[in-house]
């Protein structure tokens, strides 16, 4: 997947991150809160830490590890993430 | 060096070299040794600590082996640190644990964040023979620290703490602890925060110690708790950023779990030198004990074990200095596979051991307390399941790319002998991101035009173990990369912490060419096949007279009274 | 739907009432302490005599209740599930007076069977400080004197050397000694010459502290003639088939003290939260647990198929003995630390958590592999027997009595001492069976009975157990210098008898079980596939471990309910339906029919008592 160009919108970006929790959590897509902390979801702090290596892998880019401590739910995190890949240019 | 010599007659530091801990400590067997097993046992026995044990580390200044030398301290390698601890181990695991390894829990996270005062505060206090203690543990939520509840509530220019701490070392004699406290309501990993407490300044109506937890290993050990109500705390006390206390814990664990297996070598060290005294002095059926078959191949076996044990604990604690954006991942791995391999190896000498392994007198007393002891060290400070759930989420991403494909390690890695630069904390990556140096030996070595036929095809196994790895790493199904992980990702952490073990044996081996024992090929060949024999693979016969090779080093050091890890150094006594 | 044979464990549960009450004697917390103390469980032993335990340790024919072994079976391992110490301390006159049943003229043993139910304590001497288990090393020395002998010597590492009334004595009686120089004696500690005998300190122990492990020094200490048990120089051959009973009684208490550990740790896995989840949701920490359940399984199979041999097979007993006290505290030695790792630090705590009983299970139950011939000696008697083992599965040899052995519902005949061997002529019945039953197995899988996944395993162990002869039969038989394969072999010759013995038992009691309490367990053949997945991953040569890719371990997660059931009910972690004193209620079915009722008053001479017999109805 990696190098492919990906659409960084934040929709897309949220839409995404919400099918890799659900995938995580083994449940569906629209069970997933965009607005509740991933630990209330079930996403372990360890856990969590996972999405940043999904994230590396699909936009060729480095994040944090803590990344999801830091922008603890889907919403937050797709805005980061929108912001650090559209400064990429 | 503010290191105090003074208190052990006849035993005075030379200027300028380093102080060598096992004149400190004496021979063991010599009952007018107060740091004998003896001393040991019967300290054990009532349930204390070994003052004159104390007493003999406050000499050697063992806590400065815990503060960098920056700080004026003797810290600059950590695999040496493992080494010098693993003297104290081999004498007293409950001197281990609760004079060495719980100070140094508690200072790591001060180096890895703490200001320049904080460093400071903590390099002087430890130089002082200070302890320190390490405020984690609340019985209800053990390693889930996320969940910790102890509660430090900001109150202007100070905290207000609230909560308890329980089954921490040190803690109702500690001068400093190094307390994990909720500074944030809201759930998640970044509402907790380091305080760094100054006990004696602390005001003594606002906290109480529990009852001390009484344990049947390291039964000497202070394990004490604490409750706080109210207490006021200095807001300077935070040990770095607000809230950042998962993040540091996360870097500084991988220096205090990476060293503590190297440690804990010594303990199954004195197992084997035991049972291998009892196997030489006993006679069954008109021989020695040792001379019976089966007896010989457990005695050799934990011989191996000693090895790969040490191999794979030397490497990673090499490792943080030079590869530490994987040592997450590292040293996981070897504190959950190397306390494995020891109490799998001890629970084997005692078999041999019989009914002396269950006595608490006599000339083979120390193996029951070594029993008990090892199983505490196992548990202490992460336990199996915790470790191996650390490396889960990071597997699909080793098997996309980094087992195939990673960069190979520098030789310094496994070129024991040569320098390390500064461990740099803040350099421990939290994910390896992919990346695995380490098993990229093992490809390497294929690769190599000059590689020995014999070693390669042993390598070869190792390889093809990563290829499977991978594929089945690669299918994992999403629940099996989480914390409710199956038994799936759990065996499938086993098989790849084997490996590590393998291509630490093979680096240590290959860079180790003027040793004529660790440079010579039947150790490693033993030790690979051993491993490989651990993932159920064909490791082929073994050749004619390997064992006795091997036996024979293992009387060679006994006899010598060398250790028989990868130091190989002379023992006092 | 009942097992008659918990009768006489049920009995003595309920009579010392809820371990987990901390006012009973027998309580836990009191036993810990009395531990921690290194005090003897002096008044928990009291209450065993008054609850007339010393019966089930006579044979009928000697005027006591022992009338089956499967029964006496579960009596220790329902007192070693409370306390090890316990067990053993009283126990131990058991095994101080069975070289008497197996060895005495019918006269002297009824002397002894009176001594047994007067309430005295009887050690057995065996071991010396220089020798363990090469018997025919030992020192002590009985010599002719007067009418009797005189004995000299120490005998070290004895339990109840001290507090004992009677010590059974192996001593030398040829000073060339061999295999036919040595001696029982039972010496009266009572009616020796003060100053003739001096019995030594308690040892300090790992485990089982309160324990009395000592010994006893003689010195010129006369003994009469009536004190040698059997002829002179059958003091070797009498302890050898002594030690068949006694071993199997072993396995008793690894299966008692890992029920307890289970128990602990399930109570732990269910109140402790992780990840804002009970522990024990957490797959990896639930399947450790059934794993543990699914030995507990294993090991109780292999144990009383081994009890029920002692009546229906005892020619064989030389064989399925050592199985049961190799194969079962090795397991168990395994499965208790691993249980260890699921309650984390708490499995250290001495007085915290629980009692603090997790870490006096883990530090007892290492002796059970030690004493009463250790691991190696057991898989070493195994090793002795390969050839004879190889022929008879060769040959397909079945041993009459299999049947009653495997069939829980049929009466056994009643244990005949003069069957008992050195060497089995049959082999091992229940393995060389093992081809005979899994072609019924198929069979039923055809007919749709059993489920196909079994018929996968069975054909999987064919050929395991196949390759495992054709190894055996390779191996070139040397006395002393057995080399570490061949006990590998022994080890695994251990493994393929439980796998075999858990196909029969399903086989032959699936109908009458499938009813009962635990009848989840045997409709669809769970416990079987579970304990046939454990025993297989562990009997596969190298080259081919590590599970299947597509294999998660159902098998295990299947039996998650009936653990949990188990857990809930008070019941032991068993194939057979049972009510630990937790429960509550008493017993359904005392075994005292006619005699005492568990809180009247002690007869302390033989009772009439019929037990019931062991038929599952
Ligand atoms: C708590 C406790 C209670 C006891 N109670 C009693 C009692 O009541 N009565 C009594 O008589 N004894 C008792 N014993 C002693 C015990 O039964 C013996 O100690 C034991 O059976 C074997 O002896 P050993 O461990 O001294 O080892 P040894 O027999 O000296 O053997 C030494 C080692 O050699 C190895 N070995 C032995 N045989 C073989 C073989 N065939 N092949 C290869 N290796 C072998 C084993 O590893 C063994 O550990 C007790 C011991 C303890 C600890
Ligand atoms: C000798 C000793 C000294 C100690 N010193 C200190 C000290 O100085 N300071 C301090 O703060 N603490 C100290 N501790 C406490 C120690 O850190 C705790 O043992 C640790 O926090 C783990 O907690 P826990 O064992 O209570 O188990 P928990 O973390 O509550 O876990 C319970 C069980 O769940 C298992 N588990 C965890 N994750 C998973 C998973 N994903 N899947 C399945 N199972 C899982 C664990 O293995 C464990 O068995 C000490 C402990 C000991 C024994």
């Amino acid at each position: 997947m990696s190098g492919t160009i990906q659409d960084t919108s934040v929709d897309a970006i949220r839409s995404w991150l919400a099918g890799r929790i659900a995938f995580y959590l083994q449940r569906s897509v629209e069970e997933i809160d965009h607005d509740l902390p991933l630990v209330e979801i079930g996403l372990d702090s360890v856990y969590a830490m996972t999405l940043s290596g999904d994230v590396e892998e699909r936009y060729d880019i480095e994040v944090e590890p803590t990344m999801a401590w830091d922008h603890p739910t889907v919403n937050a995190l797709a805005g980061y993430l929108h912001g650090v890949l559209g400064s990429r240019g | 060096m503010s290191v105090d010599t003074a208190s052990v007659p006849g035993q005075v530091a030379d200027a300028g070299a380093e102080p060598d801990l096992e004149t400190y400590l004496g021979n063991p067997h010599d009952p007018a040794n107060p740091v004998s097993f003896p001393a040991v046992l019967a300290a054990d026995e009532r349930g204390e600590l070994l003052a004159e044990g104390e007493r003999a580390l406050d000499g050697y200044g063992l806590n400065a082996e815990f503060v960098p030398r920056a700080l004026g301290g003797r810290f600059d390698r950590a695999d040496r640190l493992a080494q010098v601890l693993r003297a104290v181990f081999r004498r007293d695991t409950t001197l281990g644990v609760g004079y060495g390894v719980t100070t140094f829990i508690a200072a790591t996270p001060v180096w890895t964040d703490g200001t320049a005062q904080q460093r400071r505060w903590m390099a002087d206090l430890l130089l002082r023979h200070g302890k320190a203690s390490a405020g984690y543990n609340e019985l209800a939520h053990g390693t889930d620290f996320s969940r910790a509840e102890l509660r430090a509530r900001p109150a202007g220019d100070h905290y207000r703490v609230t909560g308890r701490k329980e089954m921490v070392g040190n803690l109702a004699r500690a001068d400093a602890v190094t307390l994990f406290a909720r500074t944030d309501d809201r759930p998640g990993s970044r509402s907790h925060s380091h305080l760094l407490l100054d006990m004696a300044a602390l005001p003594a109506e606002h906290r109480r110690h529990l009852r001390r937890y009484r344990t049947a290993g390291v039964r000497g050990v202070l394990l004490g708790g604490l409750e706080f109500t109210d207490c006021p705390v200095p807001s300077d006390a935070v040990v770095g950023e607000p809230g950042g206390a998962m993040e540091t814990v996360l870097r500084a664990f991988q220096v205090t779990r990476g060293v503590l297996p190297g440690m804990a070598v010594g303990i199954v060290d004195t197992q084997l030198r035991t049972v291998l005294r009892f196997a030489l002095d006993r006679r069954l059926y008109g021989l020695p004990v040792a001379e019976l078959p089966h007896a010989r191949t457990t005695l050799v076996d934990g011989f191996l074990d000693l090895l790969i044990g040490d191999c794979l604990a030397t490497v990673v604690a090499r490792a943080l200095h030079l590869l530490p954006d994987q040592t997450s991942v590292y040293s996981a791995a070897v504190k959950y596979l190397v306390p494995k391999l020891l109490q799998e190896a001890a629970h084997r000498l005692s078999v041999v051991l019989g009914a002396r392994s269950y006595l608490r007198d006599g000339p083979y007393g120390i193996f029951q307390k070594n029993l008990r002891d090892l199983l505490a060290a196992t548990l202490t400070h992460a336990s199996a399941a915790v470790c191996q759930a650390t490396i889960i989420p990071q597997l699909p991403r080793l098997a996309q790319q980094g087992w195939r494909s990673s960069p190979p390690p520098p030789p310094a890695l496994f070129r024991l002998g040569d320098p390390l630069p500064p461990l740099d904390f803040g350099a421990l990556g939290l994910s390896a991101r992919g990346v695995d140096s380490l098993t990229a030996t093992l490809r390497g070595y294929l690769a190599e035009p000059g590689a020995q036929p014999a070693v390669a095809r042993l390598c070869g196994l190792f390889t093809a173990e990563l290829d499977r790895l991978a594929e089945a790493c690669a299918e994992l199904p999403p629940r099996d990369r989480t914390v409710i992980a199956g038994r799936r990702s759990f065996d499938l952490t086993d098989r790849y912490a084997t490996v590590l073990a393998a291509a630490a044996c093979l680096g240590v081996w290959r860079h180790q060419r003027d040793d004529p024992f660790l440079g010579d090929v039947p150790w490693l060949a033993a030790a690979l096949s051993r491993l490989a024999g651990r993932l159920g693979l064909h490791p082929g016969t073994a050749p004619d007279g390997l064992e006795r090779h091997l036996y024979t080093e293992l009387l060679a050091r006994h006899r010598d009274n060398r250790g028989f890890d990868l130091v190989n150094r002379r023992l006092a006594g | 739907m009942r097992y008659p044979a918990f009768a006489l464990a049920e009995h003595l549960d309920h009579g010392l009432g809820d371990p987990r009450d901390p006012g009973r004697a027998a309580s836990f917390a009191r036993c810990v302490e009395l531990d921690s103390r290194e005090e003897f469980p002096a008044e928990i032993c009291a209450e065993l005599d008054r609850l007339g335990l010393p019966r089930w340790y006579v044979p009928t024919e000697y005027g006591g209740e022992l009338r089956s072994y499967e029964e006496l079976l579960h009596a220790v391992r329902i007192l070693a599930r409370r306390d090890l110490t316990v067990a053993i301390g009283h126990g131990k006159t058991y095994l101080g007076a069975v070289s008497a049943w197996v060895g005495a003229t019918p006269e002297q043993a009824r002397r002894v069977g009176a001594e047994v139910l007067a309430g005295s304590v009887i050690s057995l001497a065996l071991t010396e400080r220089e020798h363990g288990s090469d018997l025919l090393a030992g020192e002590v020395s009985a010599v002719p004197a007067g009418d009797g002998y005189r004995v000299d010597g120490e005998k070290w590492l004895i339990n109840n050397a001290s507090r004992g009334d009677l010590v059974c004595v192996l001593a030398r009686t040829e000073p060339a000694g061999g295999t036919r120089g040595f001696s029982l004696l039972l010496v009266d500690k009572r009616r020796l010459a003060p100053g003739t005998f001096r019995c030594l300190p308690k040892e300090r122990t790992h485990g089982v502290r309160g324990a009395d492990i000592s010994g006893i020094a003689f010195t010129g200490a006369e003994v009469p003639a009536e004190a040698l048990l059997g002829p002179a120089g059958a003091g070797p051959e009498i302890v050898l088939k002594s030690v068949q009973l006694t071993r199997t009684m072993c396995a008793a208490m690894s299966l008692g003290l890992a029920d307890q550990a289970l128990r602990l740790v399930l109570d732990f896995a269910t109140a402790h939260r992780l990840y804002d989840r009970p522990l024990v949701d957490l797959p990896h920490a639930n399947r450790t647990l059934t794993e543990a359940y699914v030995d507990l399984l294993i090991g109780e199979a292999t144990s009383v198929l081994t009890a029920r041999g002692i009546h229906a097979t005892p020619d064989e007993l030389s064989v399925t003995s050592a199985i049961a006290k190799y194969l079962v505290p090795t397991m168990m030695d395994r499965a208790i630390p691993r249980l260890g790792q699921v309650l984390g630090a708490r499995a250290l705590l001495t007085e915290d958590h629980a009692d603090g009983l997790f870490q006096k299970i883990e530090r007892d139950h290492r002796i059970v592999g030690i004493f009463d011939g250790n691991t190696l000696v057991n898989l070493n008697t195994l090793v002795n027997q390969f050839p004879g083992l190889v022929r008879g599965y060769r040959r397909g040899v079945a041993d009459p009595g299999l049947t009653d052995t495997v069939d829980l519902a049929r009466p056994l005949p009643d244990f005949d001492r003069s069957r008992l061997a050195l060497l089995s002529r049959t082999g091992c019945s229940v393995v060389q069976q093992f081809p005979v039953a899994a072609a019924e197995l198929l069979d039923l899988v055809e007919a749709g009975v059993a489920p196909p996944a079994l018929a996968v395993q069975v054909e999987t162990l064919a050929d395991l157990i196949d390759g495992l002869h054709e190894r055996m039969a390779a191996y070139r038989p040397s006395p002393r210098q057995v080399p570490a394969e061949a006990f590998a072999l022994a080890g695994q010759y251990a493994l393929a008898f439980a796998a075999a013995g858990c196909l029969h038992l399903w086989l032959r009691n699936r109908h009458r079980l499938a009813g009962g309490a635990t009848g989840p367990l045997w409709a669809d053949a769970r416990w079987l596939r579970a304990c046939l997945h454990r025993l297989i991953g562990q009997l596969r040569p190298a080259g081919v471990a590590g599970s299947a890719p597509d294999d998660d371990g159902e098998d295990y997660d299947r039996l998650l309910p009936d653990l949990r059931a188990q857990h809930r009910e008070g019941r032991l972690f068993s194939l057979l339906p049972s009510r630990l004193a937790e429960a509550g209620t008493p017993p359904p079915d005392p075994p005292s029919e006619t005699a005492g009722q568990p809180d009247e008053q002690p007869s302390r001479t033989a009772g009439a008592v019929t037990q019931p017999s062991e038929v599952v109805r």
